[in-house]
């Protein structure tokens, strides 16, 4: 066990999770993950699709039940709705409700984490600047773009200046720009003492941005740890080059 | 609160509930029976009217059937609008109106179309009597069919005795003006003209719609001893 | 609970959005059709017959906005996948469905009233009165629509679209024979049988209760006491769903 000044901010013990679609047909989408993300780091979660990267996010965040295993989310139960309160979420292809204007949504959003009237319309205006949809305030959902989906989604995220922010594949829909743009802001977030776990299977992304990866692959964390030390211990050039040497590894063993 | 005690408190909330919805629905049921509300069910598979009713749209399939009586009997079909005349009252008994045309087809309009044979239309005669005290005992609380029943036995069957009885019973609910004064004329014709007098005096203090035939009727009855005036030679 | 009645204005103005009041023209249509359709009959049957036609109507298209509405409420949340946004923030379940319902029931509600004023307009219109007990007749088909909304919610908190309109159709024609069915067992024999049919008969939402229409207008009063015990089925009808529905939504995943 290590020995950390700071606590963890995600505390995953034995997740497993068993999709049953139909008799005597089950897929093991996650298979005894542990793990441990501290406060103010950045973890990127790795893994090509269907690893079970979103199913291990939809787990923390209560919206798909283990079959075992324990999360504990800021030293408290993750289903405890009160947690909620400290979490942000950026779902892979957010969608939301596509009448509502960017201003609209913020305000439904904000409604339900129950943040005042006064304190929301400032809070409204800040993340519309930071996300870029300032000038967009009159445009429905419907009319957004996929890149434009991914930055109001952003912008809801941080609705509650949360500590621990979950983005599920958030570069998804950016193009380059939007891309780099995303990255800063995540290490500005890191620099504001927020604890960030992202998805993803662009890995340049990731590696830019993490202080240390998951390496997940069919249900299974195959390696872990900061990118330098798993590059050393496996031999590889660049973050590809691990990535394929794991997962050609887990096939062969 | 773990799943499976979370599950078990949702059913026995559910069971609980449906212990309280039970004597409730006896209740109910209690209720709409003392209301008089008819548990009746009549299907007529391959129609629109039964859908209707399976629905529970049954005062509008009373309706489509009315229709088609009224429809059938316009067109001289009077035999095929029979049955469908029947469906109409068991669907809905409380629907005053085909018992009192019904009644009305029965002893005036098929009862002459078969009048060359007087023991038919006699029998065509009472079958609108019939009908109609069946309507009765579905809807003994208003004045309409013991109307229509009364005015059958006054006009059709001529016998005044029963008239009088049933046009009385008319007389005992909230009524258009020209009941009473159907009622007085059969009070004369079955010979009680005292009867006839006292109600006629009682539609002119009343202010009765029909003071006026009223006044022209005792006048009548001191002239020439009955409300038919003679004819002069 | 308030954050069940943000998700309750949030479900009214989807529902606005998805045109669910259309089906109210359809209504309005067919009355002023039918008042027209009639004008051969004798006033006191015309009457009658609109007044049929109507209170039908309004039952009919609710059913049908609320059964419809309610379920895209649920379902489209499923599919478009805007409830895992929902349920990833400080929302209990329970104020969720407690706020659909609340949503859909204002739908409802409005679309009842709606109907409710053009039919009181025309019987105005043509009769220069109206009945109170119209206005019983009115109130149980929205106490009627309480439950039809609670219901739809279980089963779309579990079932498919289509197994969901097909199933609460068929519950709500059932519904109406339930009380045929047993009043046909009294005549039964097997005690067994009898036992298993008053099972069900208490098991499956009444809806005859409600339907106080035929009786009404024919011009039958209806006492208050059996408004007030109705109106307390539906309610304790709706809770079974509601509980029902949470039962199945509390542990759904998303």
């Amino acid at each position: 066990m290590e020995t950390n000044e700071k606590p963890a901010a995600l505390r995953i013990e034995g997740l497993t999770k068993i999709f049953h679609l139909g008799r005597n047909k089950n897929v093991t989408a996650l298979d005894n993950l542990s793990l441990e993300i501290k406060e103010g780091e950045i973890f990127g979660l790795l893994g090509p699709n269907g690893s079970g990267k979103t199913t291990a996010l939809k787990l923390i965040l209560g919206l798909l039940f283990p079959t075992s295993g324990q999360i504990e989310i800021l030293g408290r139960d993750h289903q405890d709705v009160e947690v909620k309160n400290d979490i942000g979420y950026l779902p892979e292809n957010p969608y939301y409700y596509r009448y509502l204007t960017g201003p609209e949504i913020l305000t439904f959003y904000g409604r339900i984490f129950g943040i005042k009237k006064e304190n929301l319309e400032e809070k409204k205006e800040e993340l519309l600047k930071l996300v870029g949809l300032y000038d967009k305030q009159h445009l429905p959902l419907k009319h957004f773009s996929k890149g434009m989906l991914e930055r109001i989604g952003l912008a809801v995220a941080l609705l509650n200046n949360p500590k621990f922010l979950i983005l599920d594949e958030p570069t998804t829909g950016l193009d380059p720009i939007g891309s780099r743009e995303t990255r800063n802001l995540l290490l500005n977030l890191q620099a504001a003492g927020k604890t960030i776990l992202l998805s993803s299977h662009y890995l340049s992304e990731i590696e830019k941005v993490s202080n240390r990866v998951g390496i997940l692959h069919q249900g299974k964390l195959l390696a872990l740890g900061t990118t330098s030390e798993l590059m050393t211990q496996w031999k590889a050039g660049d973050i590809e080059d691990l990535f394929i040497k794991v997962i050609e590894w887990s096939k062969q063993s | 609160m773990t799943k499976i005690t979370y599950r078990n408190s949702s059913i026995a909330a559910i069971v609980l509930l449906f212990l309280l919805l039970s004597p409730l629905q006896n209740k109910i049921d209690l209720q709409r029976k003392q209301m008089g509300f008819e548990q009746r069910l009549l299907l007529m598979p391959g129609q629109i009217t039964g859908s209707l009713i399976l629905g529970g749209f049954k005062g509008l399939a009373a309706d489509l059937l009315w229709l088609q009586v009224e429809e059938l009997f316009h067109s001289g079909q009077s035999y095929k609008m029979l049955p469908i005349l029947r469906s109409v009252t068991f669907l809905q008994p409380k629907f005053v109106t085909p018992w009192a045309v019904g009644g009305w087809h029965l002893s005036y309009n098929i009862s002459v179309m078969v009048k060359d044979h007087p023991e038919q239309e006699k029998a065509w005669i009472q079958a609108g009597v019939d009908f109609l005290k069946e309507g009765i005992s579905y809807n003994p609380e208003r004045y309409d069919l013991y109307f229509e029943l009364g005015w059958t036995f006054f006009n059709k069957v001529k016998n005044y005795a029963e008239a009088v009885k049933y046009l009385e019973l008319a007389c005992k609910f909230p009524r258009p003006d020209y009941i009473d004064d159907a009622l007085a004329h059969a009070y004369e014709k079955n010979g009680q003209i005292d009867r006839a007098i006292e109600t006629w005096k009682k539609i002119i203090n009343s202010g009765n719609s029909f003071s006026p035939t009223a006044v022209r009727m005792l006048h009548n009855l001191k002239t020439y001893g009955s409300t038919i005036v003679p004819e002069k030679k | 609970m308030v954050k069940a009645i943000v998700i309750a204005k949030n479900t009214f103005q989807e529902a606005l959005r998805m045109r669910s009041y259309q089906i109210i023209l359809v209504f309005a249509l067919l009355l002023l059709g039918s008042s027209q359709l009639f004008s051969f009959l004798t006033p006191v049957e015309q009457l009658k017959m609109i007044k049929d036609v109507s209170l039908s109507g309004i039952e009919f298209f609710s059913a049908l906005m609320a059964i419809l509405a309610s379920m895209t409420a649920l379902r489209s949340e499923f599919e478009t996948n805007t409830i895992s946004t929902l349920l990833s923030k400080p929302l209990k379940r329970s104020d969720f469905i407690l706020g659909k319902f609340l949503g859909m029931a204002l739908v409802t509600t409005l679309g009842v009233v709606i109907m409710s004023v053009v039919f009181i307009g025309l019987i105005l219109f043509k009769q220069h009165s109206f009945e109170i007990s119209l206005f019983s007749a009115l109130f149980l088909i929205w106490a009627e629509m309480l439950v039809i909304i609670a219901i739809t919610l279980a089963v779309a908190a579990f079932a498919s679209t289509a197994f969901t309109l097909i199933f609460v159709f068929f519950l709500f024609l059932v519904g109406h024979l339930t009380s045929y069915g047993f009043s046909l067992s009294g005549e039964m024999k097997n005690p067994v049988l009898q036992v298993i049919i008053k099972f069900f008969y208490n098991i499956i939402p009444n809806f005859e209760n409600f339907a106080i229409r035929d009786q009404v207008v024919v011009g039958g009063t209806i006492p208050i006491t059996y408004l007030l015990k109705t109106f307390g089925y539906g309610i304790i009808y709706t809770a079974i769903a509601l509980i029902v529905c949470l039962y199945f939504f509390r542990y759904r995943e998303v």
